[in-house]
């Protein structure tokens, strides 16, 4: 978005950083794709030179700290993050929430900004630790059907992928579909 | 002698109508500023009043207006579920764990709440936004109900209420009132009825509203199980399960969950119960809240 | 003919040789030997202390055996002021890794950045750690900078016959108990005196305990004494040795 005009409705907001650790991010143009470039290039280069791959809460320490440095210096970068990915020693899955002011949160489902305020009382509702991927799938389906509903904004709908221990994977996901209000 | 009986005697029925000055003053269902508040010596009090209280664009402003809530109210084939929190904060401060934020608007049971459980005839109000406002306007709003039920014999509408309160807030508007409420009820006219009124002066009908800080976090939850066909039981527990998702969620709300339903013979209280041995009920016996750890 | 390229870690002399690590090399070759063994639950350090004098004061702590973290051990043969370097080098170097990852540093990781800036450090390090990746794992390092994963290894005085006495009693599959007896029974081979005592060795295991977590263990000299005592390698208190000043 720039101004009042959508620049691209199907843009990628994620990067995979290794096998199976993906980030999602938002917030200031620019700031997303450079910091979560500069990420993608630190964990890969880790992998080169140890020849394994950092889990999933060691990418969110270091990205942790790399916002921790970059807060004080003289150009901040602005972006949240979510960081979710499988730990490829354990497979146990795991969520991180991380804001622009490096706080680090590990937490069984997340959302930033306005979506917050319209889905985390869903998903206290409705989650549970052992939910299956379909499950997880139709609480996102009332997630986005709640924001549609409520959310002033027309984000044009969203781009899911899912992470096991196979991989990253992109998940097919109605956007069309109609939601009614009572 | 004559001039003596003159002066008081009247025409015999002549007490049985208001003057004609009389009737214009009641029929004034909109007081034109009629309350004759006295106003600060200041310019633009309304401006006056936002610097001083408006605590986002200032946070160091010297009042802090009480305001976050969670209110909401839905119609469904059983007649109307009314539910809130109880907290009353002050910026950051909690003033208050035990605000009654539903008030009954009518005549037969202003105030007290009755021993009874049999329901109580009348409409509800609820309260968001500034406690002061709120009460004093939704007493006010008590007095015309009265009246008119006075005046023509059989209770008001909710939609005559709702435009009573409606044009009052619209003529006060731009001179700082703050407050969104619901007004519910059951009435022959139109069967259960609902109106969402706020100090912009808006006025809308609906099934399902939630105002307040927490609103959002009430949304999620009534939107995606609401259904207008549902049980009086279904319909009872959803609103208690969506107050409580704002209450966990929302800093300005919290303390007890105020539970009302409205029907054709009145409204019922169904308690005003502490959140915290119904969060961890919710959380214990159907696994929800899963972010938070019971254990230590 | 070495003379003129001897000077200088950055000379290669004409044959492609450095000398100065060779040098290095040779320092080591001298020290009292440290060896380490692995074994299918833990892994055991053992060292040989030089007692030079009665006179010097027999530090209790330990000398040849070092902390770098909470779930790595190391035994250092060489020069001890290099040592010391390498091993604060070493250990803030595992906190740094902490700090920046919220995990304990990869045992592979540890040991990969120990060795020289302009002058060789003339100490190898056998390492001894755990980590989730590959479990219980023993490395060797030397000054040229190389460092290698192994099942049994020694550095120091003595550490050919010492790798060929591994070699020779090496069993895959061995507990730590038996790893430790193998320990001490390569060490009075190889140590000058056939008679031990804890005056003259270190000892250290890293393990796991029965639920599940990583421990490490310098051993005191009642512990040590205790297990020579149980192999038959005591020394005998009235026996006087040959080589001690009396």
């Amino acid at each position: 978005m720039r101004g009042p005009t959508i620049i691209k409705a199907e843009d990628d907001k994620t990067r995979q950083l290794n096998k199976h650790t993906l980030m999602a991010f938002s917030g200031e143009a620019g700031d997303t794709v450079q910091f979560a470039e500069y990420v993608q290039a630190n964990v890969s280069l880790y992998t080169m030179r140890n020849d394994t791959e950092l889990s999933p809460a060691a990418v969110s320490s270091f990205v942790r700290g790399e916002l921790a440095r970059s807060l004080r210096s003289r150009s901040p970068y602005t972006v949240n993050l979510l960081l979710g990915g499988v730990d490829p020693v354990t497979q146990e899955p795991s969520l991180y929430w991380i804001d622009y002011l490096a706080s680090l949160a590990p937490v069984p489902y997340a959302a930033h900004g306005y979506a917050q305020y319209y889905c985390l009382s869903l998903l206290d509702k409705h989650h549970n630790p052992n939910i299956s991927l379909e499950e997880g799938m139709k609480l996102l389906e009332r997630c986005t059907d709640e924001l549609k509903r409520r959310l002033p904004i027309d984000y044009k709908g969203v781009l899911v992928k899912v992470i096991t221990k196979d991989g990253v994977k992109v998940m097919d996901f109605d956007n069309d579909r109609v939601v009614r209000s009572a | 002698m004559d001039k003596l009986v003159a002066q008081y005697s009247r025409p015999a029925h002549q007490n049985e109508f208001y003057s004609e000055q009389e009737q214009q003053d009641l029929n004034e269902s909109l007081p034109p500023l009629s309350l004759k508040f006295s106003m600060p010596p200041i310019d633009n009090s309304a401006s006056f009043l936002r610097a001083m209280t408006d605590d986002h664009s200032n946070p160091s402003c010297p009042i802090k207006i009480a305001h976050g809530t969670t209110t909401l109210a839905f119609r469904f084939q059983g007649g109307i579920i009314v539910c809130t929190d109880s907290r009353a904060t002050a910026g950051n401060w909690i003033a208050s764990q035990t605000v009654k934020k539903v008030i009954p608007v009518s005549r037969l049971s202003r105030g007290e709440d009755k021993p009874s459980n049999d329901p109580t005839p009348g409409l509800l109000g609820t309260m968001a936004g500034g406690a002061a406002d709120c009460q004093y306007w939704l007493r006010y709003l008590s007095q015309q109900c009265t009246l008119h039920e006075i005046r023509h014999k059989r209770r008001i509408t909710v939609a005559a209420a709702s435009k009573i309160l409606a044009n009052l807030t619209y003529a006060y508007k731009g001179y700082g009132l703050s407050m969104g409420t619901m007004l519910a009820g059951v009435t022959p006219q139109e069967g259960p009825a609902l109106y969402y009124i706020d100090s912009d002066g808006t006025r809308l009908p609906g099934n399902l509203f939630c105002v307040g800080s927490g609103q959002t976090f009430a949304y999620g939850v009534l939107d995606a199980n609401y259904k207008y066909e549902m049980s009086e039981q279904d319909a009872l527990a959803l609103g208690r399960r969506a107050i409580l998702a704002a209450m966990h969620r929302d800093a300005y709300s919290g303390g007890f969950i105020n539970l009302y339903h409205v029907k054709e013979e009145g409204w019922v209280h169904h308690g005003f119960d502490d959140m915290n041995p119904i969060f961890w009920k919710t959380k214990l016996d159907n696994g929800e809240f899963s972010n938070v750890t019971s254990e230590l | 003919m070495s003379r003129r390229y001897d000077s200088r870690t950055t000379i290669f002399s004409p044959e492609g040789r450095l000398y100065q690590v060779e040098y290095a090399l040779e320092a080591i070759s001298h020290a009292g030997t440290a060896l380490g063994i692995l074994a299918k639950d833990g892994i055991v350090l053992a060292a040989e202390r030089k007692v030079t004098s009665k006179l010097l004061e027999q530090d209790t702590s330990a000398e040849k055996l070092y902390t770098i973290n909470d779930n790595m051990i190391c035994a250092v043969a060489g020069m001890n002021a290099d040592a010391n370097i390498l091993i604060n080098y070493a250990r803030q170097n595992a906190q740094r890794y902490l700090l920046t990852y919220n995990e304990d540093i990869p045992a592979s990781s540890s040991c990969a950045d120990c060795h020289g800036g302009l002058r060789p450090f003339g100490v190898s390090f056998i390492y001894a750690g755990w980590d989730h990746l590959r479990q219980f794992q023993l490395y060797q390092s030397n000054p040229s900078g190389n460092y290698g994963g192994w099942k049994a290894t020694s550095v120091g005085a003595n550490n050919a016959s010492a790798q060929s006495l591994l070699k020779q009693d090496y069993k895959e599959d061995s507990t730590l108990q038996e790893a430790c007896a193998m320990a001490v029974k390569v060490l009075s081979k190889t140590m000058d005196s056939t008679k031990l005592s804890s005056e003259k060795i270190e000892f250290a295991t890293v393990g796991k305990t029965k639920d599940g977590k990583i421990y490490h263990h310098l051993w005191s000299a009642d512990e040590i004494d205790a297990l020579l005592r149980e192999q038959g390698l005591a020394k005998v208190d009235d026996e006087p040795e040959a080589g001690d000043i009396k």
